[in-house]
This record gives C-alpha cells, sequence and structure tokens, in this order.
C-alpha cells in the first residue's frame, strides 16, 4: 500500500460523487406527465411495446400533437399500489395519473380528496380519444363515488365460468346455470376425475390466498347468495347510508351463507394448494391442463389461454355466464383497471389528454388485438373483428350479456374499503386451511367490523 | 480440523457434507438457468423437460428492455456504495474498535440501530425529504438510501475484525512514529483485508439487489436491475422465463465479482510479525 | 530500538477516535434525523390517509396495536422465524465456514458456490421457492415430493407453510452468514494451533479454546445482523404466502405493511415500526451483554 493507493480511493470517491450528481434530471421542454401503473406488456402495447419501456411511432405522434411527454412507470402490483399510497402521503403531485382499482383506490382515494373529479372534464374536453356512449356503463358506474367519477376504465371484466368442454361432455355435463347446478357439477367432476385414478386435475381452481386477492370472488358469492351486497344491515352501500340507518355489520347474519359455499367448493373441489393461491396460480394451473373449471374472474383463464401449450386448453375452454345462487342474483367478480387524476397535479389538463388517449378506443383495440381478451370496456371493441374470429359471435355476446347483466355495486363504496378487502380475504384463506371454522373467522370478522365502525364514528347520534 | 492431516475417511465425511449442501444450493439455481430457455408452459411443465428446444425470447426482451442502462445505474450504485462505506466505515469501524466509554459505545449502537428501522416505517419520510431536495429518480438517492442499510453493517463487521487484531501490532507503529492514519492505512488494512474484501462484497452485492428504496425512489433516470425485473416482469401478465433470463443476466457480473473476490477472502496472512 | 513516548500532535485536541468516527456519523445522521423524527411525530397522530387533518391522539396508536389481536398473532410468527432462522443459517454458515477453511481440494470453487445465493435477488429467491413448491405445477411440490409419498401442499398447510419459508431463507441467508464468519477465521493464526497441537490438544479443544474465543466478535455481530434482517423480512414472505394461509406466516414486516399501505393508517404503521425497533434494539443488547 503506498500514497498511489490513496489518491486511487480519493479519485474514485470523486468520481462516483460526479457521476450521481451528474444524473441528476434535467428540464425537458414538453409537458411531462407522470403515469404510475402495473401490466406492462400487454397494457398499451402499442404504445410502450411489448416491454414497456419502447416508446413506438403512435405514441410518439401523439406527444407531438399535443405538446406533453407520456413518463410512464411499470411495477408489480404490489410495489405500484404502495408507491401510489406513498406519493398521496406526500402529496407531491409528482405522479399526474394513478392506477385505482375498483377494489378499494376509487373508493379511498377519492373520499380522500385525492382524485380530480372528472365529470366536468367529460363536458369541457370532449375530445376525440375516448367516447363515454361506446363504453358500458357499469364499468364507468363502477368508478363513481357517490355519483362523482373519478377514473377512466381499461380492460376490465365481469364474472363467468370457463371451462373445459372437453371434460364435461366426457361425463356428460353442461354449463351450470344455478349454484345449486355449479354443487352437482362439481361432484360429478370429482367423483369422474377420481373413478378414473386421475389425481393431478381438479374439478375448479379458485384462488384463496390472503390478502384482498380472493375478496372480489367472496364478495360476488355473497351477494348471489344473500341476494344483496350483505356487508351492512339492509345492504347499506356509502358512509351516508351507513349511518343514517345505523345498518350494523352483518357478517355472521346475511353474509355468511354465500361466505361459507366459497370456502366449501374451494376446501372440497380445489386444488391442495389453494388457501395461499394468487390470481398467478389459479391462471397456471388452468393453462397447465388441471382444471376443468376456473371461476369466478374469468379474465384469468383468458389470460391463461396466453400462456398455455396444451392442445386440450386451447382448443375446449369455453366460457359461460356465471350461476345463479339461491338469492336470485348471479356470482359477481367485477373490476376495472382505472387511472385517475391526482389533484395535486400540476397539469391537470394535459393529464386529461393523457387519460383519454390511454384509454380511447383506439389502445383498446390494440389491447384486444394483442392479449386477445374480450375483457374490453367498449361495445365496438368488443365487436371487433378480432374478438369474434377467435372466439365466436356466441361467445362474444354471452361475455356481454355478463357485463350488462353484472351488478357494479356488489360490495359497499366506503373509505375502509381496504381495509375490509384485506380483512375478508385473509378471513377467507384462514378458513379454506381450516385453521378456524368458518365460523369463528366470521364473528372474529363481525367484531373487527363493529369495533371499527364504532370508532370512526358512524354510528353517533 | 485446521491444517492438520486427516485420516481420508474424515475427508470423506467433510466433503459429502459439503456437496450434499451444495446439491441443495445449485438445484434451484439450475433450475432458474434452464427456466430462462423455456416458455411459460414449460417451465411449469411435470414432469420436467430435460430436453428441449430452447427459446431466446425471454433474452430478447431483456435485452430490448432498457437492460444496459439499467446495468450500468446499478453498477454506479454499488460500487460508489462499496468506496462510501470502505472510507467512512474502515476509518469508524477502527475508532470504534478503540473506544472503550460508556458515550462511544452508546454512539456505536446507534449506527447499529440505523440498520433496524423497518422499510414499511421510513419509506415515506425518505421519500418526502429527497423529494423536497428534488433529488428523487437520482442515482444519488439511491446511494443515500442504500448507504442506511450497508455503512452500519460494514461499521460493525470492521470493528469486530479490528477487536480481533492484536493490540501491539498498532503500538508498535506508534512507537515507531507513525500517525494513526497511517497506522490504519498500511498497517491495519492490509492484516483485515480478509474482512474488508468480505464487506466489500456483501455490500455491493446487497446493493446490487436491493428493490424497495431503489424502487419508490426512482423514475426511469436511475433504474436499478431489480427495479427493471419488476417492471418488466410484473404482474398480470407474469413473465416468470422473463424473470428467469433477467436474474441469469443479473448473475454474470456478481458472480465474476463473487469468484474474484473469494480468493482475497482467504490468504494466507500472518500476525507473524508481531508474535 | 528505544522506547519513546510520542503522540502525534493530532491526538491532542479532540481524541483521535472521534475524528475517524465524525464523517460516518455525520452521514447518518443527516440521512435518518428526518426519518426518524417524523416516525416519532406521526406515531402520536391519527393520521388515516382518506381522513382529512391529523389529531394529536398521545398514546392511543399504541394501544390499539398493541391490543390487536393480529400483533400477538404476528408476535408469535416473527419469533419463530426470526429464532429459527437465525439459528440455523448460524449453524450450517459456521459448519461450512469451519469446514472451507481447511485445507481440502477445490475449497476455492465450493467456496464460491456456496456464495452464489447471495447474488439471487431475495424477490426472485421467493418466486423460484414459491414456483418450486407448488403443490400443483412445482418441480418439487408436484413430482419429487409426491413421488416420495409426501403429499401435503408445503405453502398452504398452516403447519408447514413457516417451515418451508425458513427452508427458503437457509437457501438465501447461510451464504451472508458463511462469508462474514469465513472473513472472522482468517483472524485466528494458524500459528496459534501448532502450538496447542503439540500439546496434545482435541479439535473439539481447539475450538472452544482458540477459534471460538478469537471469532466471538464476529459471532456476535454475524447473528445480531441476521437477526435484524429477518425480523425485517418482507419481500420473500410476501410473494411465497402473502403471509398465509391465513395469518400463518404474517410476520411484523406484512402486518406493518398491510396497516400503512392497505389499511392506510399511517401513524399506526408508524407505531408499530417504533414497536420493532425498540425490540430489535432489546434483543440486539441481549445479544451483546450476554455473549461479550
Amino acid at each position: 500500500m503506498s500514497k498511489n493507493f490513496l489518491k486511487a480511493v480519493g479519485l474514485t470517491v470523486s468520481l462516483a460523487l460526479v457521476i450521481s450528481l451528474m444524473s441528476l434530471p434535467a428540464g425537458a421542454a414538453k409537458t411531462g406527465i407522470r403515469v404510475l401503473v402495473f401490466a406492462q406488456g400487454f397494457a398499451w402495447p402499442e404504445l410502450f411495446g411489448s416491454t414497456g419501456v419502447d416508446e413506438t411511432e403512435r405514441l410518439k405522434q401523439f406527444e407531438e400533437k399535443e405538446g406533453v411527454d407520456v413518463r410512464i412507470e411499470w411495477g408489480d402490483e404490489t410495489a405500484i399500489r404502495q408507491k401510489v399510497a406513498a406519493d398521496f402521503a406526500a402529496r407531491t403531485g409528482r405522479y399526474d395519473l394513478v392506477l385505482v382499482g375498483t377494489d378499494g383506490g376509487v373508493q379511498t382515494y377519492g373520499y380522500g380528496g385525492f382524485l380530480e373529479p372528472l365529470d366536468k372534464y367529460l363536458e369541457l374536453y370532449p375530445g376525440g380519444y375516448f367516447d363515454p356512449q361506446d363504453v358500458y356503463p357499469q364499468f364507468l358506474d363502477a368508478n363513481r363515488v357517490e355519483g362523482v367519477l373519478y377514473a377512466l376504465p381499461y380492460y376490465s371484466f365481469g364474472a363467468g365460468i370457463m371451462y373445459r368442454k372437453d371434460i364435461f361432455d366426457k361425463y356428460g355435463l353442461t354449463s351450470p346455470k344455478t349454484t345449486d347446478e355449479l354443487y352437482q357439477v362439481l361432484e360429478a367432476l370429482k367423483s369422474g376425475l377420481r373413478g378414473e385414478g386421475i389425481t393431478d386435475v381438479y374439478p375448479v381452481t379458485m384462488r384463496g390466498a390472503p390478502g384482498e386477492e380472493p375478496t372480489l370472488d367472496v364478495a360476488g358469492f355473497v351477494y348471489a347468495w344473500a341476494g344483496y351486497p350483505a356487508w351492512f344491515e339492509g345492504g347499506a352501500m356509502t358512509p351516508d347510508q351507513i349511518k343514517e340507518k345505523k345498518a350494523m355489520p352483518i357478517f355472521t347474519g346475511d353474509f355468511a351463507p354465500g361466505f361459507g359455499a366459497f370456502v366449501e367448493i374451494c376446501q372440497k373441489y380445489g386444488p391442495p394448494g389453494i388457501s395461499t393461491h394468487t390470481w398467478v396460480d389459479m391462471m397456471n394451473i388452468y393453462a397447465m391442463g388441471k382444471a376443468a373449471i376456473l371461476m369466478p374472474s374469468a379474465i384469468n383463464a383468458y389470460a391463461a389461454l396466453g400462456v398455455t401449450e396444451d392442445e386440450q386448453v386451447k382448443k375446449y375452454t369455453r366460457f359461460s355466464k356465471s350461476p345463479t345462487g339461491s338469492g336470485g342474483k348471479q356470482i359477481q367478480s367485477f373490476w376495472t383497471f382505472s387511472l385517475g387524476i391526482n389533484k395535486d397535479s400540476r397539469h391537470k389538463k394535459e393529464a386529461w389528454k393523457v387519460l383519454t388517449f390511454l384509454m380511447g378506443k383506439e389502445s383498446m383495440q390494440a389491447f384486444a388485438e394483442r392479449t386477445q381478451w374480450p375483457n374490453v370496456t367498449m361495445k365496438s371493441v368488443l365487436y371487433s373483428d378480432v374478438l369474434i374470429k377467435r372466439y365466436g359471435l356466441e361467445e362474444i355476446k354471452l361475455n356481454e350479456e355478463s357485463i350488462l347483466e353484472a351488478e357494479p355495486f356488489y360490495f359497499p363504496y366506503i373509505p375502509e374499503l381496504n381495509e375490509y378487502m384485506d380483512r375478508v380475504g385473509t378471513a377467507t384463506s384462514e378458513a379454506i386451511a381450516k385453521t378456524k371454522s368458518v365460523e369463528a373467522v366470521l364473528s372474529g370478522l363481525q367484531t373487527w367490523a363493529l369495533e371499527t365502525m364504532l370508532r370512526a364514528g358512524y354510528y353517533k347520534k | 480440523m485446521y491444517g492438520q492431516k486427516y485420516s481420508n475417511l474424515k475427508k470423506l465425511v467433510l466433503y459429502a457434507i459439503v456437496f450434499t449442501y451444495l446439491v441443495f444450493v445449485l438445484f434451484p439455481l439450475i433450475w432458474l438457468v434452464q427456466s430462462s430457455f423455456k416458455s411459460m408452459y414449460q417451465a411449469l411443465k411435470i414432469p420436467p423437460a430435460l430436453i428441449w428446444r430452447p427459446t431466446f425470447e425471454a433474452y430478447q426482451k431483456a435485452l430490448g428492455g432498457g437492460m444496459l442502462k439499467a446495468f450500468l445505474n446499478s453498477a454506479i450504485v454499488s460500487l460508489s456504495n462499496v468506496v462510501l462505506v470502505l472510507v467512512l466505515g474502515v476509518s469508524a469501524g477502527y475508532a470504534l474498535a478503540n473506544l472503550k466509554t460508556k458515550a462511544s459505545q452508546n454512539i456505536g449502537f446507534w449506527i447499529l440501530t440505523v440498520r433496524m428501522a423497518p422499510a414499511f416505517g421510513i419509506i415515506v419520510p425518505l421519500y418526502i425529504i429527497l423529494r423536497s431536495f428534488r433529488l428523487v429518480d437520482t442515482i444519488f438517492a439511491v446511494m443515500v438510501a442504500h448507504l442506511t442499510i450497508n455503512l452500519p453493517l460494514a461499521i460493525w463487521l470492521l470493528k469486530s475484525y479490528f477487536e480481533e487484531i492484536p493490540s501491539e501490532l498498532a503500538e508498535a507503529a506508534i512507537v515507531d512514529g507513525a500517525t494513526r492514519t497511517q497506522i490504519l492505512l498500511y498497517v491495519l488494512v492490509p492484516v483485515a483485508a480478509p474482512m474488508i474484501v468480505a464487506v466489500s462484497a456483501l455490500v455491493f452485492l446487497l446493493s446490487w439487489n436491493e428493490f424497495l428504496f431503489a424502487f419508490v425512489l426512482t423514475s426511469e433516470a436511475a433504474r436499478t436491475v431489480p427495479v427493471l425485473v419488476a417492471s418488466l416482469a410484473g404482474t398480470m401478465r407474469f413473465d416468470w422465463p422473463l424473470m428467469c433470463a433477467l436474474s441469469t443476466l443479473a448473475l454474470i457480473p456478481a458472480f465474476v465479482l463473487v469468484v474474484y473476490l473469494q480468493r482475497y477472502i482467504v490468504r494466507g496472512l500472518t500476525f507473524g510479525a508481531v508474535k | 530500538m528505544g522506547v519513546r513516548v510520542y503522540w502525534p500532535p493530532e491526538e491532542n485536541k479532540l481524541s483521535w477516535q472521534y475524528k475517524f468516527l465524525l464523517p460516518a456519523l455525520l452521514v447518518l445522521l443527516s440521512i435518518v434525523a428526518f426519518p426518524t423524527f417524523f416516525l416519532f411525530y406521526v406515531s402520536f397522530h391519527e393520521w388515516v390517509l382518506f381522513k382529512r387533518g391529523m389529531p394529536f391522539i398521545g398514546f392511543e396508536n399504541f394501544s390499539r396495536v398493541l391490543t390487536s389481536s393480529e400483533f400477538l398473532q404476528s408476535l408469535k410468527v416473527s419469533v419463530m422465524y426470526t429464532f429459527s432462522t437465525t439459528t440455523l443459517t448460524f449453524i450450517l454458515g459456521l459448519g461450512l465456514a469451519l469446514i472451507l477453511n481447511e485445507q481440502l481440494k477445490g475449497r476455492g470453487i465450493m467456496r464460491t458456490l456456496i456464495a452464489l445465493p447471495l447474488v439471487i435477488p431475495p424477490v426472485v429467491a421467493g418466486f423460484a421457492w414459491k414456483f418450486a413448491l407448488n403443490r400443483e405445477v412445482g418441480v418439487i411440490g408436484a413430482f419429487i415430493l409426491p413421488a416420495m409419498g409426501f403429499m401435503k401442499s408445503l405453502l398452504a398447510d398452516p403447519s408447514l407453510a413457516l417451515s418451508s419459508i425458513i427452508l427458503a431463507d437457509i437457501w438465501s441467508k447461510t451464504s451472508l452468514m458463511f462469508l462474514i464468519l469465513l472473513a472472522g477465521l482468517q483472524a485466528v493464526s494458524p500459528d496459534l494451533y501448532e502450538a496447542a497441537r503439540i500439546d496434545g490438544a482435541s479439535s473439539w479443544q481447539l475450538f472452544s479454546h482458540i477459534t471460538f474465543p478469537l471469532i466471538k466478535p464476529a459471532i456476535i455481530i454475524a447473528l445480531i445482523i441476521r437477526f435484524i434482517d429477518a425480523f425485517n423480512v418482507f419481500d420473500a414472505i410476501f410473494v411465497m404466502t402473502s403471509g398465509g394461509p391465513g395469518t400463518a406466516t404474517q410476520t411484523f414486516p406484512l402486518l406493518g405493511w398491510k396497516i400503512g399501505f392497505l389499511y392506510f393508517h399511517l401513524g399506526q404503521a408508524a407505531t408499530l415500526a417504533i414497536i420493532m425497533l425498540i425490540m430489535t434494539i432489546g434483543v440486539s443488547i441481549f445479544l451483546i451483554r450476554r455473549i461479550t
């Protein structure tokens, strides 16, 4: 070691500092609109390439024309939701457009005043990119909180059953119209598969991981069995309704039958690992040809079709509308991938332009062509050639019916929704894994919900 | 043990233990690498195909997705972290090893507590403060965040090593009229080389692999490799082969580094001079 | 050589140790001062993202967090998880370091291979194990284990899920212990063994009388660092089980993440972070005091 060593260290340190300081951002000429989302690769492939990082000609033309620079940030779902929350908590307005799903994001951030109400933009700046008349009203409505529109939907889905026609035919089964029939079909599949000694194909794949993952589906079951969104007495949906009627939570009441059915089906007919399965596992199992039915979030089977190389799965997968429960309603699973404008954004008008461009017809069409999923928001795209050619007019019609018959408001729209979603999902996982009985987890939920609502002042005089 | 001659049987037992462990270590790695040459469907097929026609699709996607820039960012962040941590950490570790007062031990312990803070608690304030200095999406921000993870680790590892070195070494040099800086650089650093090299390797790898801070604090200009991995192979279209390919690519520079460094971790250093 | 007392002038003013310490201290202080203050400030306020205002509520957050049922469950899981993974990775790491400190043929390549898992990002390691252990499509869980007659789902069985995560942890974290301890072993001069062996000491005596006392500082710090990291693990567990089934693998960081970023109770999340910090400090002090 010598003086040279010291010099070398000194040099390296200063070099490191200089390089890192050089990377400080330089000012851009166009208005930069930052977008924070997930689902890269298949969301907007014609704008950002299949990797999500190359800008295409179409995007560049748009940027040139409107004088904006679209900067998109991708990440996985968990990470993105965390980043959105961190940015809102810091109130920096760094992100102009942020991802807000209809499973808690729209509600929480809408009530919290973090999102710009969009109704007046629709009127003031109709623009050529996005035609609200073309969008199925259910998808727009799902993004309204107490009547105010807070976000626009991109790919979106309703519930359905995706099943393997070859397996159904083998056992002489048809797609179930009611939940009673569903049980019969599942039972027949189970004994049929068992009779043939097949142990690695399961009658059904669903998701039962803890957290908000399964809650959309569980809520859909509850809705079908109770006949209404049975979370609070009388099906109260908003903070005002809950306060006005002093509606208490009813997790041990009407919520219970649908919840119990979901758990029972998972336990009896699902794969062994179902209590930690997320949509990824659900999709993988279906793609690998290891399940006869995927339900009720049919979109995950459409995703599986894009992955699978199993000829049977490709050839014999069919869609059918989700069955009707004892409450006279269909099982739901309804969600829209939405973007909203950050209230603290400094370029709301430009952000709106980008928003309508991203959610507009051309983008939706490109999505359909790329993914071949029929989970699109617009009638004109659902009935476009590419989808009809792929699935046939019959199945497209069925998909449309499932959207039109869907009830977007099948769970309450309250600011605490995210926490409810998480706790219901975790309770589901716990019950499926048999850590606790269904009764025990539901009474736990009930106690927690009562306490929370009392503390939040819902039942004050 | 310890350099003595072994009976063949003893040697056999030692080899058997290490080999068993190596099978456990290598199996997932090999599986990861081979998955990168398969399609998603093939990668999940049971029983797994041992012979298949490899696809390079994942690598094409990976290389087309701004991988070079991310590698460069990661390299700058990790290497500058190593340098900063060594400069600050060697002297601080040496100082702490030689401080025995209550106050100084408290300071030393406080340094360690920096590493204890749960990420979910400090991510929001860190974001706020870096944003207020307009430093979000700079390599500098990521570097600063990584210092909180790496510097306490380095200081404590080096402190523990300096404490092991017999004090006669330093005392002899003082007697010869050396300053503390000279003692540290010319006497102690060479003796502590194994730990310094180990610390460099750890700091480099922890920084190279760190995801959460790097993700929240960057947008596009300063994205590191793990952030790019998440941003390319994220959810919905869950691209497992792509994730494997990116990891395999990220493995290469790190592997080269470990191969290069490991020989320095164990080197025939002796304290013969002071004995 | 004549002995003369010589103190360099630099040591007269401020003791040299503090001068050496100061740069690192200032750097760390400047980074963490605000986050620390913020953490404490927020923990005494009710900060819920969807509510306006941020009223001071004293110790309310603390009593709410500490009395919730999730807290106890997470405490149990965290203690079991942290203790097992720290102990197991330590024992394995030390054993491997001792073996590979010997003059064995091919030890260079074996060391490198053992260090390799460090190179894999924790998220990817988590996914790799999740997919490998998966009961329906995983190479281990659906192929190797069933062939051996084991039919349970490792990740979905409440009694096995935590062990599966610990297995993945051993895979990815033993390397760290191995590396630190191997480096620590280099401080032990071979001459010491020579002398002891001439006196007829056994292998165990060599270890307990020479090696162990000399590498004790390295062992303590390796244990503390592993403990701190294990107590704070988020991504690997989240990826493998999301804390499930139910809450069977929901450690404190997963709970804290939920409270903060799913429930949006940022005040309570900060409170949990402080509680975790206090626990970590307590255990670390215990380790330092008890073993030294």
